[in-house]
């Protein structure tokens, strides 16, 4: 009865420190019970506990949680000051003032020398197929679709050089009608998508919009409207497109490479936690034409450990090759890898198991948020559908089909789905919907708890 | 930025760091020993044990060893903690930091009688 009210009152700590300690505060409770028979003793500890939540209570609520950092050790030297302004003294009013100030003018001079580079971002791993690297686009994802917030009178001539005018947008409209007739995997919803566009159209619609970045994105959801389909985009570039689409032809372009080099394949954490797991933060799948052997280094790293956990939380995704390659080694014989780029071949199955590769028994957890987008999400799902790992964190973007590059014009483009491959786990994939995670977590909470439920593993193995 | 929780070092961690001198220990024997070296004048309970712990893990004082079945107590698995080197060194300093406090004391007399 004393333990259910002790189990009781527990709930009163934060989420956190139940997580992390409910279970010890639990056995300790039982422990003294156990201990500390009769009336008084069990007063005592009646009493204690009161005291105990009255003085811990408050105090959990305002803890932060401090960065791990080098040990605040030992500083009571003789004959040094003390300086402990930053961190025990409010800061004074007046600092605040200057501070304020002081971040409102270097925000302001960041947005000012974006604004000025803009089109010219380091090129990152494609999330469609045959995107040409180094193309900075825009559409519905980056800017939203409203007319009313880019429009001029589309009926002048455009106001601004690289506007549009209406035989532009005709053109570019017809274009895109053509492309999707010719391309999209389901021919049905390809038609009504080019129904609803010429539509528009013939309706003017787009009369008032000029700004190509906002017709763009106006586009992309027009055609969503029909078919949610997040792979399927309508792409503007400010930078002028190459004459052919580079990257179906030729391989990955220098500038690619050259990110990867700078950003270590976007591999942001190889490390091994207490108690033997590894922790794999990979921020994309890069292309393993450049990446092949960092991720191979990686995983070789991991070999050894008891456990593995794939941080996929800020992963915006990439070569559905890449996560093949890393799959391949959680495997001990070849396993069949759903990918909604391909249609069923040789290829698709994982290249198992890797020579020497220890890690096809271990336990592996893998880590999601709502910005786990494209092939991240075919990771998380393939692994959830073939009970390899267990998914912590929040239900994934929901971006599944991959749309092959189409270039409509020196600043247009469009990401077309080609093909639908066949599922064989279930109906329907994550499109729209995401990859649910198995244990239901808020992203930035998603680590500390996938190491606790590691932890708890292990012991039971 | 976040205000150390161990600066001042608050006496229930000091306690803590105490009763893991010598040995590791899991959450109730820390709670025992605390309780034997301060003359049963420190019983810590849950709450404020184990956020101290955490501070102390927070801040590499002590470490949590990989689990160790404990006899007594029917499968169940305890988890147990031991000083760090930087936690010794920081528990010494206290210690001559009260020392300091208590040379002090006695220069000023304030003791009366008792020799402490």
């Amino acid at each position: 009865m004393s333990e259910k009210l002790y189990a009781w009152l527990l709930r009163l700590y934060p989420s956190r420190f139940r997580e992390d300690y409910g279970e010890e505060a639990l056995r300790l409770f039982r422990d003294r019970a156990r201990d500390e028979r009769g009336f008084f003793p069990r007063l005592r500890l009646w009493l204690d506990l009161f005291f105990d939540f009255t003085i811990s209570l408050p105090s959990e609520y305002f803890h932060v949680p401090a960065p791990r950092v080098a040990p605040l050790v030992p500083r009571r030297l003789h004959g040094f000051p003390a300086l402990f302004v930053l961190e025990d003294a409010s800061p004074r009013p007046g600092a605040l003032a200057i501070g304020g100030l002081l971040s409102l003018v270097a925000l302001s001079s960041c947005w000012a020398s974006l604004s000025s580079v803009r089109g010219r971002e380091t090129p990152s791993a494609s999330q469609f197929a045959g995107v040409p690297d180094g193309y900075k686009s825009s559409h519905s994802e980056s800017r939203p679709a409203a007319p009313s917030v880019a429009a001029s009178d589309g009926n002048r001539a455009p106001t601004q050089p690289g506007w549009l005018d209406p035989a532009q947008r005709k053109r570019i409209v017809d274009n895109a009608i053509t492309n999707l007739k010719e391309h999209y995997f389901d021919r049905d919803a390809a038609q009504k998508m080019a129904d609803a566009l010429a539509a528009h159209e013939k309706r003017g619609d787009y009369d008032t919009v000029a700004d190509p970045a906002a017709f763009a994105a106006l586009m992309t959801q027009q055609m969503r409207e029909v078919t949610p389909d997040r792979h399927l985009t309508f792409d503007y570039f400010q930078e002028p497109l190459p004459p052919q689409p580079s990257a179906q032809t030729a391989a990955v372009s220098p500038q690619y490479r050259e990110a990867m080099k700078q950003q270590n394949c976007t591999f942001e954490k190889v490390e091994l936690l207490p108690r033997n797991i590894g922790y794999f933060k990979l921020n994309s799948f890069p292309d393993p034409e450049v990446c092949r052997v960092a991720a191979m280094a990686a995983m070789t790293y991991f070999n050894h450990a008891d456990a593995v956990i794939f941080d996929l939380r800020d992963n915006r995704g990439g070569s559905p090759e890449m996560v093949q390659l890393i799959g391949a080694y959680l495997f001990d014989h070849p396993e069949y890898w759903y990918n909604p780029r391909e249609n069923t071949t040789e290829q698709s199955w994982t290249r198992s198991p890797v020579p020497g590769s220890e890690l096809a028994d271990k336990p592996v957890f893998v880590l999601t948020s709502a910005r786990t987008t494209s092939a991240a999400e075919q990771f998380s799902y393939d692994l959830k559908m073939l009970r390899r790992a267990t998914l912590v964190g929040e239900t994934t973007a929901g971006a599944a089909h991959s749309g092959v590059f189409h270039r409509l014009d020196d600043h247009f483009g469009m990401g077309i789905p080609e093909v639908k491959a066949i599922n064989p786990y279930s109906a329907n994939d994550w499109a729209e919907v995401g990859v649910e995670p198995d244990v239901i977590v808020k992203s930035a909470d998603a680590l500390d708890a996938v190491v606790k439920l590691a932890r708890s593993k292990l012991q039971k193995k | 930025m976040p205000k150390r929780t161990l600066d001042p070092l608050p006496s229930a961690a000091f306690q803590i760091l105490l009763a893991l001198v010598g040995e590791d220990l899991h959450g109730y024997a820390i709670m025992r020993q605390v309780a034997e070296q301060t003359g049963n004048r420190i019983r810590l309970g849950p709450g404020t044990l184990y956020s101290s712990i955490r501070s102390l893990l927070e801040n590499g004082l002590i470490e949590e060893l990989d689990s160790q079945e404990d006899a007594g107590s029917d499968d169940e698995r305890r988890r147990y903690y031991r000083l760090s080197s930087a936690g010794r060194k920081l528990a010494r300093a206290e210690a001559q930091r009260l020392a300091e406090v208590l040379r002090v004391a006695r220069a000023k007399k304030i003791l009366r009688g008792r020799y402490v």
